[in-house]
């Protein structure tokens, strides 16, 4: 898989940024969570899609691009914005349909779209504990398409997650969403990981497409997922970054490497 | 009637061992200051009611706290030295779990004084199963179900602001996260304050009050009283070298001893903070000002 990294002249890590920037549409109104969503929405801002709408959960609109912030609100992410407001105010636009994509990482992620942020094990006698839903839940539970983005391992992909944190398709059975009280309309739409990308079919997650460009195969990806996958009767592979793509990426997103090539790195909050 | 008065004061008279205390300042200018007040008191048994602030873990590590209502915190001992400690203390808070909206609804029920309010968030997920503040029920009006979230009133609510006046009318601009909610939720309500300013300076621009004086208990000036963190038009925050500087039992204790009980007030402890850093160290975190255009009132 290196040798074919080098010869791509990306990363897997790139194509994933790149993969979930493409889920953007021209004129979406985005609900941005931190960390790679926010890459893959800067990226999408500067290419294909810039009259897209960025808001952060803290308070913030904006149409205009902004320095990668390490945290959702820095004077980065504030400064020049369209509006700033408070969480209250962003969930009431979420809550009454007016931001149609969300976009958030995860723990962990189930068969069924379903997000876990907030335990591995039970919850009262937990093996480990992740800080909590923060505004995933609410996010998830708003937009009429919300894109999940992570690193693909067996163990962030059960068949089952131990804690609903952020509800997808719950246990997969047509209408679980509205029975329970969720909009009508909203759910996962795509889930992007460092090996391929991923749609609901009849509220089951299907394999879509893989990052063969980067070396990665079938049985791996099946290898890193919890259960038997569905895969798409027309699987595809994922189409690869274009050369603007990587130049904008590398030189206008994050041109600190903040996020890309692994680890968050630290810099000053507002360099 | 002035209601000024050092951040001493403030904090023992309005904040009592027991209290539901409300922090503002979601990631954008918390009341470091006070916080930092809270801990040197020790004054404990309290409910913490916030989203996202960054000083937290000090009233965890201290053990000041039984019960935190939030949407996002570290929780285990391998990633948190904080909670680490506690757990050695046997004195690990009770972790009552919302989404953020979960947590501006129950204060922005508290706002309103109204028992709870429904919402189309929370539903579907397993929070519901532990946290006994939130529940399904059937809509009166249609019989579908929703959510409700159970109004929080803190007894005591603090707040960073830019500027204030002397009898307590706050402004804050920037992002407001659960500011709004939280503050005017809260019984009593602490302001703390960059810069006391002249009223007529807060009544040129009104629109900009987020809580009226009559609803204010103390008001304390405190420059740089968000540090570590940031707050819009004053300063860049470093939220990431307090992480760091916290973040392991040495250094989180060396803290304590020297930044939280070594000092008597948030003067000696931005003193201290030089020393340690630099002098250069707050001419880094100063930011460049952009001016907008003053809105014009009158008749």
């Amino acid at each position: 898989m290196n040798r074919d990294k080098e010869a791509a002249g990306y990363t897997a890590a790139d194509q994933m940024i790149v993969s979930a920037a493409h889920q953007i549409r021209a004129s979406d109104v985005i609900y941005v969570g931190l960390g790679l969503p926010f890459l893959a929405s800067l990226l999408a801002k500067y290419t294909h899609a810039p009259s897209s709408t960025i808001i952060i959960e803290n308070g913030i609109i904006r149409t205009t691009g902004f320095p990668l912030p390490a945290a959702t609100d820095t004077l980065g992410s504030q400064t020049m914005a369209d509006q700033l407001t408070s969480l209250f105010y962003i969930d009431c636009l979420g809550q009454a349909g007016f931001i149609n994509m969300g976009f958030i990482g995860a723990g962990q992620v189930d068969r069924y779209g379903n997000v876990n942020d907030t335990v591995i094990g039970d919850y009262l006698q937990p093996v480990y504990k992740f800080p909590g839903s923060g505004g995933a839940n609410d996010v998830m539970s708003f937009c009429q398409r919300t894109v999940v983005i992570l690193r693909q391992s067996r163990r962030r992909f059960p068949e089952k997650v131990d804690f609903i944190t952020c509800p997808g398709y719950l246990d997969g059975r047509p209408r679980q969403r509205e029975e329970v009280g969720l909009l009508p309309g909203t759910g996962p739409s795509a889930i992007i990981t460092d090996l391929g990308c991923y749609i609901f079919e009849d509220g089951e997650m299907v394999l879509k497409s893989i990052h063969s460009g980067v070396g990665v195969t079938l049985d791996q990806v099946k290898a890193k997922v919890g259960w038997d996958i569905r895969v798409s009767s027309d699987l595809e592979e994922t189409t690869p970054p274009t050369e603007k793509e990587l130049r904008i990426l590398r030189e206008k997103v994050d041109p600190n490497r903040i996020w890309i090539g692994g680890k968050r790195r630290h810099l000053r909050q507002d360099s | 009637m002035s209601k000024v008065m050092t951040m001493k004061e403030a904090i023992s008279k309005y904040v009592q061992s027991g209290d539901i205390l409300f922090i503002s300042g979601m990631q954008h200018g918390e009341p470091s200051a006070a916080v930092h007040e809270i801990v040197r008191q020790k004054i404990d048994h309290l409910t913490f009611v916030s989203c996202l602030v960054t000083s937290s873990s000090l009233l965890i590590g201290e053990g000041l706290l039984d019960k935190v209502v939030t949407g996002y915190i570290a929780q285990d001992e391998k990633r948190s030295y904080a909670i680490a400690k506690a757990k050695a203390m046997n004195r690990v808070p009770v972790f009552e779990e919302y989404s953020h909206f979960g947590v501006s609804l129950a204060l922005l029920a508290g706002q309103m004084g109204i028992p709870f309010i429904p919402t189309s968030s929370e539903v579907g997920a397993d929070f519901l199963k532990y946290n006994q503040n939130l529940k399904s029920i059937d809509c009166p009006f249609t019989g579908e179900k929703t959510g409700v979230v159970r109004a929080i009133v803190p007894d005591v609510g603090i707040i960073h602001v830019q500027r204030a006046d002397t009898e307590g009318n706050a402004q804050k601009w920037g992002t407001m996260g659960v500011d709004q909610e939280g503050i005017n939720a809260s019984k009593k309500v602490i302001v703390t304050t960059e810069k006391i300013v002249d009223s007529e300076v807060i009544r040129r621009d009104p629109n900009r009050t987020i809580i009226p004086g009559f609803r204010v208990s103390a008001v304390v000036e405190q420059p740089w009283g968000a540090h570590p963190m940031h707050l819009a038009g004053c300063y860049s925050g470093d939220m990431f070298g307090f992480f760091a500087e916290t973040g392991t039992p040495e250094g989180y204790n060396t803290y304590l001893e020297r930044l939280v009980h070594g000092v008597a007030n948030w003067e000696e402890y931005l003193r201290e903070r030089r020393l340690i850093k630099g002098e250069k160290y707050f001419d880094d975190l100063c930011i460049n000002p952009i001016m907008s255009e003053p809105i014009t009132t009158g008749y």
